[in-house]
């Protein structure tokens, strides 16, 4: 109801503050980690800072999830796609929408709504989401609702109220940096990141204080080593086999002239943390533009996985999973940090499943490299990573780069929406799996010359994609994937590519949601075991959650179709490539869902 | 393999065109020969269409995403309302304003004749390419 405005701030509170610094940066932390211990929250995005989607709840199990039924429903009022999930603290639901960023706090006692918060927004950045206007949700710490709004500002609210507590610009929407991704609460800090690679901007991290919305640090991903906060001497990477320094204009002598300043490197993804270690991971963007002529280089460091301090910001180690990207493939997938067995070595992991269509493992402690393997057996441009140098060795064929400008590159696997993009995977404790949901999509891709206009867009290739040829016919699977070796331990085909974020519970499932609206249920130790389906009102592009109230166990959904598989695919294919035997593809997305933003809460029968 | 019979079939499609003699359309807008070769001019259309991504909204072959078929806008919109729709966007509606990108307001009337050779169906494929010169 509020409408955004200037925060009530008396200068007698800013020093109250100021004398309370120290007991309330080392409560942040403190109540998120409380919040999230109690397993009957959902108390962030993915319900622990680990990214692992895990929950120990364990009513509803693979004996009993087959009865599981509807227990409430609530309209967002929203269309468009709807990504993400509400959070659960205590007795209360807040409950995002993808623009205008609507966020409801809902009593679950009566499930009314408590407050609600309409943010007014200049509707300029509406077509600078384009095509879709998709927000991944909110955080909580400390009474405070965090909301990410699309025009860049980052707004805490009281969680009791929905008043603004104080509100912060984050980038420039004019010049195509809004905002997407949910910010996360790590430490004393709220971390958020930027999008629009696809109109020139220069992608950063940034960390506010989480007690008055002040920057407290912004390490750019590209460009002068101090801009990016980066030690040429203590920034480690892998290299010939072991880490070492990366040493003075690491990104800068990989671009050429001052392509870098309008150089991407975005940073829209699942951020994660590790409080033993102090440090935070995230992934960075595709390098601007999509046409690989006009930036030779390694365009270091977009398409990057970062381990940064939170407290400083400071880059402790990179690792660029794809030089001089040629095909999109946005390096900004989650990291999910699990204590698991590499190669028989127990091992300190962060696991990621990037666009590129690779599983890497990496040693969190210090970036070293140790697996990285194709978690989609299509995936065709690379035919491995070497191991000692961490290249991906390019199939020339599917170079769009060495096959040059206004040439079309066909048949290039995965597509830009990559082996997997934003729906976040889980992992298992009780297996040691990893879930992952994917895309098993395949592109054809034509680069042209691009000139680049402040504030319009910088893309600079026409693509055209389609369900990987000589395969199942769909374009997603479900898979289980062991981290240790690289190896896929199972697969389950899907129709349409799986976009909704996987969950695993104490109680041996694994639910994700598809395309077409369906939310499925499976048997963690054997994912071809589908326990349970329901077709929600819409295609789900949102992420599995659940939590426990008045000694109940709920799982929940978004649905609300969109984003770029939803509506960017529905319509999408060309005629072409309807002659290679996938008639229909996501066109036939159409004969099972529309538009309309819903969440559907299940649970057990009384 | 299915690339070629495809490949074909359009070819065999093109002969029983020209067979009709419907092979070379025209209008004062545009030029177009074979259903993709067009003059210098639309082929200037084509480029911006390209350069400004408009694909990314109204799809590869403008048959509409999330943003409307502009295969059927331009059966109805006329160039006065293309134009300001171009120039100053539909900013709730999600269409933006490339009032600012040179490339496309110096290119307006290119655009427009590359999009109603589509709507008309006289442009019978996206991608074009330029016509041989005469």
């Amino acid at each position: 109801m509020r409408i955004s405005g200037q925060p009530k701030r008396p200068s007698w509170s800013r020093l109250g503050l100021a004398l309370l610094a120290l007991p309330t940066l080392a409560m942040a932390n403190a109540d998120v980690e409380k919040n999230i211990a109690n397993s009957k929250n959902w108390a962030t995005q993915a319900g622990d800072m680990f990214n692992q989607r895990y929950s120990k709840l364990n009513q509803i199990t693979t004996g009993n999830v087959g009865k599981m039924q509807v227990a409430w429903t609530f309209s967002t009022g929203v269309l468009r796609g709807h990504e993400g999930s509400p959070l659960v603290i205590d007795n209360m639901m807040y409950l995002h929408s993808p623009f205008p960023n609507k966020v409801f706090a809902i009593d679950l006692d009566t499930q009314k709504i408590v407050w609600k918060f309409e943010p007014k927004q200049d509707p300029a950045v509406i077509p600078q989401m384009c095509c879709d206007t998709v927000n991944r949700g909110l955080a909580y710490a400390e009474g405070k609702v965090i909301l990410q709004q699309a025009d860049s500002n980052l707004v805490a609210l009281d969680a009791k109220t929905g008043k603004v507590v104080w509100s912060v610009k984050n980038g420039d929407p004019k010049l195509g940096a809004v905002n997407t991704n949910a910010p996360h609460v790590f430490k004393d800090k709220v971390i958020t990141g930027i999008s629009g690679g696809e109109w020139g901007v220069r992608g950063f991290i940034a960390a506010y204080n989480l007690s008055d919305g002040k920057l407290a640090w912004k390490g750019y991903s590209v460009g002068p080593d101090a801009e990016m906060l980066i030690d040429p001497d203590k920034t480690m990477t892998w290299t010939d086999g072991k880490m070492a320094p990366v040493g003075r204009d690491s990104s800068l002598k990989t671009w050429k002239g001052d392509q870098w300043k309008i150089g991407g490197g975005t940073t829209w993804g699942w951020y994660s943390y590790d409080k033993a270690l102090n440090l935070m991971y995230y992934g960075s963007g595709n390098p601007s533009t999509w046409n690989p002529a006009q930036r030779p280089g390694d365009n270091k460091w977009s398409m990057t996985i970062f381990a940064r301090d939170v407290d400083t910001g400071m880059a402790k180690w990179v690792y660029q999973m794809t030089p001089y990207d040629e095909w999109d493939f946005d390096g900004i997938n989650e990291m999910i940090l699990a204590d698991i067995d590499v190669k028989g070595k127990a091992t300190k992991a962060l696991v990621h499943f990037d666009r590129n269509g690779f599983g890497y493992t990496l040693d969190r402690t210090n970036g070293a490299l140790l697996v990285a393997e194709k978690f989609d057996p299509k995936v065709n441009w690379a035919t491995h990573v070497d191991m000692k140098t961490g290249r991906p060795q390019v199939v020339s064929k599917y170079s769009t780069a060495q096959n040059g400008a206004d040439v079309n590159t066909k048949g290039v696997c995965p597509a830009a929406l990559g082996s997997k993009d934003q729906q976040p995977a889980s992992f298992d404790p009780n297996t040691k799996l990893f879930y992952v949901p994917t895309n098993h999509v395949c592109m054809d891709y034509e680069p042209f010359k691009v000139e680049y206009t402040a504030g319009q867009p910088y893309v600079g290739a026409t693509l055209s994609m389609y369900p990987a040829p000589g395969s199942h016919g769909g374009m997603g699977n479900y898979i289980a994937w062991n981290a240790g070796t690289g190896k896929i331990v199972q697969s389950k085909a899907e129709k349409f590519s799986v976009w909704s974020g996987s969950l695993n519970t104490a109680g041996g499932l694994s639910c994700y949601g598809t395309l077409e609206g369906y939310l499925k249920c499976v048997d963690a130790k054997d994912i071809n075991k589908e326990l349970f389906k329901f077709k929600t009102p819409s295609g789900i592009i949102g992420n599995v959650f659940t939590y426990e109230h008045k000694g109940k166990q709920y799982i929940g959904v978004f649905s609300g179709i969109g984003g770029w598989a939803g509506i960017g695919m529905a319509a999408g294919l060309e005629k072409d490539t309807d002659g290679l035997g996938a008639v229909g593809g996501y066109r036939e997305l159409n004969q099972y869902t529309e538009l309309g933003g819903s969440l559907t809460v299940f649970a057990l029968p009384n | 393999m299915m690339d070629d019979v495809h490949m074909f079939r359009k070819s065999l499609l093109g002969l029983l065109m020209f067979a009709a003699g419907a092979c070379f359309a025209q209008s004062e807008l545009y030029k177009v020969v074979d259903g993709y070769k067009v003059d210098a001019e639309t082929m200037k259309g084509f480029r911006t269409w390209r350069a400004a991504a408009c694909d990314r909204c109204h799809g590869a072959n403008q048959e509409g995403l999330v943003g409307p078929s502009l295969v059927n806008s331009l059966k109805t919109l006329t160039k006065e309302e293309f134009v300001k729709t171009v120039r100053d966007g539909r900013l709730e509606k999600g269409m933006q304003s490339f009032g600012t990108s040179p490339q496309v307001m110096e290119n307006m009337d290119q655009l427009y004749a590359y999009l109603k050779g589509r709507s008309d169906g006289a442009i019978t494929r996206a991608k074009v390419e330029a016509m041989p010169a005469p």
